[in-house]
């Protein structure tokens, strides 16, 4: 407490006026006083493993988890999504409006926010965010693409120093979810924008005093490939309660470890306070958990997909003008019944028992089962029955004529397809391997080949040189920002990917959903259309799902107000969380 | 002839001398063998899995019944379950005894790739299953598996050290009894190719070829690459000798009889190398080893269902693995053995074949 008094004071000396000085002493009585009464819940440290370095500490241009980890502490946007509930719950709004129309919406904003530098954050900040930097030409940004609503820019108008309105070209169901977008500070980025040098401000370079943001925590410290150190914000705007300023801890640490037994051994030497398990982690750490202090908590199942995807890709390669794959394999590939026969030859459960020590489920929906509202368990589920495999490829044509122990199809050929998958990940090489052998037992030649994940990318998302993919895609709780996958003209709809029209009347009809629903506001309508689009995919099998892993994460027994969850993890609620004597 | 008989047997005499290196040659020819006989030696062939076993540990052999009765050695079936900490629990099933069996059935397989065979030399009646040292996460049978992987890791040594060994007397031979011009160039070209880490050119050769292959293809494949990153440095002794000896007498009294260039360098120049070479071929084995087993370990070298010490060994990635069912670093030990034996036979075959340690 009193370290924080202290640099209310050296800052007070930066102001001249009087007028922050009288808010500078509001805030030290509201602050201060009641915090005596919980004081023992302030200071401490929580030390966590970073897999990687951050490549920059720029919210607007991060890409990668390993940025967006250390960024999310630092910077807020106008909203947020409970970690614990899921639910839109305002940030760095306080309250928000919509018109009849649903296409103007007002936001009022907080009075009590000021920049790490003391600056005073108002409607500007908001203004210069999305007119200067998410719709500059000249950034690359993924928020643009959320933002960009049929190809148009969202308008946005100050309409005083506390309130921005928000004008859509059209309905825009999760709206709300995406005003989440990080809000940076004009005052200091303004010039870098001006300059053209926008693109590399913020870079991992910079000095950790230049960092500014609003953030329950600031950057303190960061020594490339050991440590990132973020430091309590005494400013930061949220109360408990009982009225105490958060966030209670004094400093949040990541050490970087490049490989996840060292975070393993690190956790049980009790050097880190947190480590995200595997279910072959628990034989070695349940045991533990009493004699090194921890708790293991199984939060369900885990956000993102794992599937086998076949390239149903009818297009010519513009270079060699040859088709990407040959006629035959394209023939099975789009053949429902095929991909049927693939889905009953996945040995979910065994797959579940050996690589996840059984702690997993066995996905049927494109929607995890933790995203709560939208998913829809009534979907057409696939059973592991090698029987009926065959059965089905023996109707649809597939048989073995030469008795070579391999099926043929209707021009003789036999049934031969390479698989692919990301070399560096252990559990989907082992998945893909258990695969291979069953359809190998059902007259299936499977040549399976892991690549290195770039060059996986590479093949599924320009060159389209594939045969079959085991691949996963992160996921979230609106389906909506699955867009990019399942709309027949997104770049990432794997299978055929980037249709001028969509080919096949499914497709079309998930182009409409996904049209009719972002302009649904009701919420019950929505759910009703993402439903459907659920069953369909699961007919059509465009993605053949297998396993879901539960998320587990164990956490030293020191901290307090801890709500885990699969969303967000072990410590969404960062600012609450306290350190117990 | 006869002279170079005899020198065979004094080297061979010398090489006696040397115990490490006689327990290495043993040790090696062992696991040739079992390469060889590999089919005949398994209980089950290398795709053979069960997934219910997973990580089950190596099958107790007993002698002596639960009455306590001496009978011929037999094993009990196992049952498996997940104790409170999800650990694999493996019970013997004192149930029914099924005694271990002499040229016992199992899959058809070719042997030595002529003629079809049902028999192995030991191994159980179905449902129980014999695993001699444990299995890995699918139930396959670790011992056959590291047989089967025998075949792949010994010989990938023996075929790329040859080829690249003939890569590097060739044009070790030739840019040494040339020289000038052609020399120059030779050697800028070694230079550049070893000029590359070795593990990143193995890493962009591989990138280079196509995918879809075969595991035979894949085989040849990794051979390819190991012997294309270890030429050079042998062709750069080679040179240096073949440049030494061409101006001794007995070559220049081949050119002043008119024997063609290739036959000085095929008769005259190459064989005195031999002993170099032989050594170093020894000293160079391991080194493929080790390479394919990297490339396997990385998942980029011989696919699975194919074992090879390499990619069985990627399954002792992970700590816990290791912790819990210690049996899968077993390919690492074979690994080390191989390895060492290599060096230690080398080792005693420089004594034997270099003249100048000879008394």
């Amino acid at each position: 407490m009193l370290r924080f008094s202290l640099r209310q004071n050296n800052k007070d000396s930066n102001l001249s006026r009087l007028f922050p000085a009288l808010i500078f002493f509001l805030a030290f009585f509201c602050g201060f006083r009641p915090g005596f009464s919980a004081d023992t819940k302030y200071g401490g440290e929580l030390i966590l493993a970073a897999t990687s370095d951050p490549r920059s500490f720029n919210p607007i241009l991060a890409k990668e988890t390993s940025t967006t980890s250390i960024t999310q502490i630092i910077f807020e946007g106008l909203t947020r999504t409970n970690g614990l509930t899921l639910a839109v719950e305002p940030a760095l709004a306080l309250s928000w409006s919509v018109d009849k129309s649903g296409l103007v919406w007002d936001f009022k904003l907080r009075r009590d926010v000021v920049w790490f530098d003391g600056e005073r954050f108002s409607a500007d900040d908001v203004i210069f965010t999305f007119n200067k930097l998410i719709y500059n030409d000249d950034i690359p940004n993924s928020a643009r693409d959320i933002f960009s609503i049929e190809g148009q820019p969202v308008k946005v108008q100050k309409i005083d120093e506390f309130h921005v309105r928000f004008i859509l070209p059209k309905k825009f169901a999760p709206f709300l979810r995406a005003m989440s977008t990080e809000i940076l500070p004009k005052h200091i980025l303004e010039s870098s924008v001006e300059n053209g040098k926008f693109n590399f401000t913020w870079g991992a370079d910079s000095k950790p005093s230049e960092i500014i943001g609003t953030g329950p925590f600031m950057l303190s410290q960061y020594i490339p490939g050991e440590r990132i150190v973020l430091r309590r914000n005494p400013d930061y705007y949220r109360r408990d309660k009982n009225g105490n300023n958060l966030p209670y801890m004094e400093k949040i640490i990541f050490i970087i470890l490049g490989n996840q037994d060292t975070a393993l051994l690190k956790f049980l030497d009790g050097e880190i306070d947190y480590y995200s398990l595997r279910g072959t982690d628990y034989p070695l750490l349940k045991p533990k958990e009493k004699e090194r202090d921890f708790t293991i908590y199984n939060t369900g199942p885990a956000f993102g997909s794992n599937f086998i995807v076949f390239n149903q890709n009818s297009g010519l390669n513009p270079r060699s003008n040859k088709p990407y794959i040959n006629a035959n394999k394209l023939g099975w590939f789009k053949d429902v019944n095929f991909r049927k026969a693939i889905a009953h030859s996945i040995d979910k459960e065994m797959i579940i028992q050996i690589l996840m020590n059984g702690f997993g489920i066995a996905q049927d929906s494109a929607m995890s089962p933790s995203a709560g509202f939208f998913y829809n368990p009534d979907v057409e589920a696939y059973d592991y029955d090698l029987d009926k495999a065959r059965d089905i490829l023996d109707e649809s044509g597939y048989k073995d004529i030469d008795g070579d122990g391999l099926l043929e199809d209707e021009n003789g050929k036999d049934i031969e397809f390479s698989l692919y998958t990301s070399a560096q990940d252990n559990q989907r090489i082992q998945m893909a391997a258990i695969i291979s052998n069953d359809l190998s037992r059902i007259g299936i030649k499977v040549n399976f080949l892991p690549l290195e994940f770039n060059n996986l990318v590479q093949r599924l998302t320009s060159t389209f040189d594939w045969d079959a993919m085991i691949i996963g895609l992160t996921g979230g709780i609106e389906p909506h920002f699955g867009r990019n996958v399942w709309a027949s003209s997104g770049r990432l709809h794997m299978w055929n990917p980037e249709q001028l029209s969509p080919q096949t009347s499914w497709e079309r009809r998930i182009d409409e959903i996904f049209d009719l629903a972002v302009q649904e506001l009701d919420e019950k309508n929505r759910k009703s259309l993402y439903d459907e689009w659920q069953v369909i995919v699961s007919k059509e099998l465009p993605l053949i799902y297998t396993v879901l892993s539960d998320s587990m994460f164990a956490v030293r027994n020191k901290f307090g107000n801890l709500k885990l969850s699969s969303f967000g993890g072990a410590f969404h609620n960062l600012e609450e969380i306290y350190i117990k004597n | 002839m006869r002279k170079s008989r005899s020198q065979f047997r004094l080297a061979l005499s010398h090489l006696k001398r040397s115990r490490a290196s006689m327990i290495s040659l043993f040790i090696l020819l062992v696991l040739y063998a079992a390469a060889i006989f590999t089919d005949f030696i398994v209980p089950y062939a290398y795709d053979d899995e069960e997934r219910l076993f997973s990580y089950a540990p190596p099958s107790r052999v007993h002698f002596f019944d639960d009455a306590g009765k001496l009978r011929p050695p037999f094993i009990y079936a196992k049952t498996i379950e997940l104790d409170e900490y999800r650990r694999r629990v493996y019970r013997e099933d004192k149930e029914k005894i099924y005694p271990l069996k002499f040229f016992a059935k199992r899959e058809k397989y070719k042997f030595l790739f002529l003629f079809g065979f049902d028999r192995c030399l030991l191994g159980v009646d179905k449902p129980a299953r014999i695993y001699l040292w444990g299995a890995d996460s699918r139930g396959r049978d670790i011992f056959s598996r590291l047989i089967y992987g025998s075949r792949i890791s010994l010989t990938i040594g023996l075929i790329g050290v040859s080829i690249s060994f003939l890569i590097g007397l060739i044009i070790g031979g030739i840019s040494g009894f040339y020289g000038g011009g052609l020399d120059n160039f030779l050697m800028r070209l070694t230079e550049m190719v070893m000029m590359i880490p070795t593990f990143y050119l193995m890493l962009s050769l591989r990138a280079a070829f196509p995918p879809g292959l075969s595991s035979a293809h894949v085989y040849l494949m990794v051979v390819f690459i190991l012997s294309f990153v270890g030429w050079p440095g042998l062709a750069r002794v080679i040179r240096g000798m073949s440049l030494s000896l061409r101006e001794r007498e007995y070559v220049l009294a081949a050119k002043t009889l008119g024997v063609s260039d290739i036959k000085i360098i095929l008769r005259h120049i190459l064989p005195h190398c031999s002993s170099y070479a032989i050594i170093n071929a020894a000293l160079a084995i391991p080194a493929y080893i080790l390479g394919e087993t990297a490339l396997s370990l990385l998942g980029l070298g011989i696919q699975d269902p194919m074992p090879s010490w390499g990619n069985m060994l990627s399954e002792a990635m992970n700590i816990v693995q290791i912790r819990f069912y210690p049996w899968v670093l077993l390919p690492g030990l074979f690994i080390f053995a191989v390895v060492m034996a290599f060096n230690l036979l080398a080792d005693g075959l420089r004594d034997a074949l270099d003249p100048l340690f000879k008394k």
